[in-house]
């Protein structure tokens, strides 16, 4: 026959049982911290890596490896700690996934009548986006939207990451250096430099 | 005068960006938030079961450790005590001892604090006058 419960558990409950219970619950409580933390990130991650890779499939991908590599390595981690390596973790991926597409189209571009693909146009580490906008925001019909992905895929990566964690993530000055990976300074001198190519790219058609 | 008209515009665009990423996030089709939320749960199920596995390998290694040491402490406490009585005084502290805890002599311990005085007072003697028969 159980025992009363307590507010924490059962007061008869031997104490490696309640221990064991008890970390049941903490297991239980960070996981729905981290359900729910993810819950409010990943559309937003898909968005920003949507926006990096064009591709909807291979952004889908990025994200899902993102949480992945979230959940296994930095799980245990604060949970104030999740956002900057979670959009750390991201970026990578966005990264990674340009290096792949980048060698494809090498290959690709070495068979006789296969083309390299536009997307190589450089380094990929020097530069997070390139090409057009793609189908679906055209069918979606938003210009506005539309020219702001194409005023973005043209600045360098570091200027991009930082407008886009800063503004449009609403991430503060440190986090986006933590995710970034760099100084708050460089945070600042990308922020302030990607702006000013936007204001000069954009403020005609806003 | 044009920095503060470039901070103005700067505000402006930072705000007109946020609102247009912001629909095209609410814009997303079912079938991308469907696939997020799969890969969601996923991530989370991941995260659940690496932690009952780390909780079901420690606590038989710390059961295991925590026998181990009392085993080890068991088997060597009767070489060790011996040794570190006789170190800590002279031979009259041992026999004092066998008084203290000799099972005639416990109602006495505990009721008479005299005895204490008593065996403070005797027990130099007694090893004064050894020595002089010896």
């Amino acid at each position: 026959m159980p025992g009363p419960a307590t507010l924490h558990g059962h007061a008869d409950r031997p104490p490696v049982l309640e221990a064991r219970a008890s970390h049941r619950e903490d297991s239980l409580d960070t996981s729905v911290t981290l359900d729910r933390f993810l819950a409010g990130v990943e559309r937003r991650a898909f968005r920003i890596a949507q926006m990096a890779l064009h591709d909807r499939d291979d952004a889908l991908d990025v994200v899902q490896g993102a949480m992945f590599r979230l959940a296994r390595s930095y799980g245990g981690h604060p949970s104030e700690e999740w956002p900057a390596l979670f959009f750390r973790i991201l970026y990578n991926g966005i990264r990674d996934a340009q290096r792949r597409r980048s060698v494809r189209s090498r290959i690709f571009g070495l068979l006789p009548g296969k083309r390299g693909g536009d997307e190589d146009d450089g380094d990929p580490l020097e530069r997070i986006a390139g090409g057009g906008p793609e189908p679906d925001r055209q069918l979606m019909g938003d210009e506005a939207m539309q020219r702001l992905e194409s005023a973005l895929a043209e600045l360098p990566a570091r200027q991009q990451q930082a407008f886009v964690l800063r503004c449009l993530q609403g991430m503060d000055v440190a986090e986006t250096a933590s995710a970034m990976n760099c100084s708050e300074g460089s945070v600042k001198t990308h922020y302030f430099r990607a702006l000013q190519v936007l204001r000069e790219k954009l403020h005609e058609v806003w | 005068m044009n920095d503060r008209r470039d901070h103005a515009h700067d505000e402006a665009l930072e705000r007109r960006a946020r609102e247009l990423f912001d629909s095209s996030v609410d814009a997303l089709d079912a079938q991308t938030r469907s696939s997020l939320s799969r890969a969601r749960r996923a991530a989370v199920a991941e995260h659940e079961s690496r932690r009952r596995s780390a909780w079901q390998w420690w606590v038989p290694a710390a059961v295991a450790a925590s026998v181990a040491l009392v085993a080890v402490l068991v088997w060597r406490s009767p070489v060790d005590t011996p040794p570190a009585l006789v170190q800590s005084g002279p031979g009259d502290t041992v026999d004092a001892l066998e008084l203290v805890v000799a099972g005639d002599d416990l109602d006495l311990v505990s009721e008479e604090l005299a005895f204490y005085e008593w065996l403070d007072v005797v027990a130099p003697e007694e090893m004064a006058g050894q020595g002089s028969t010896t």
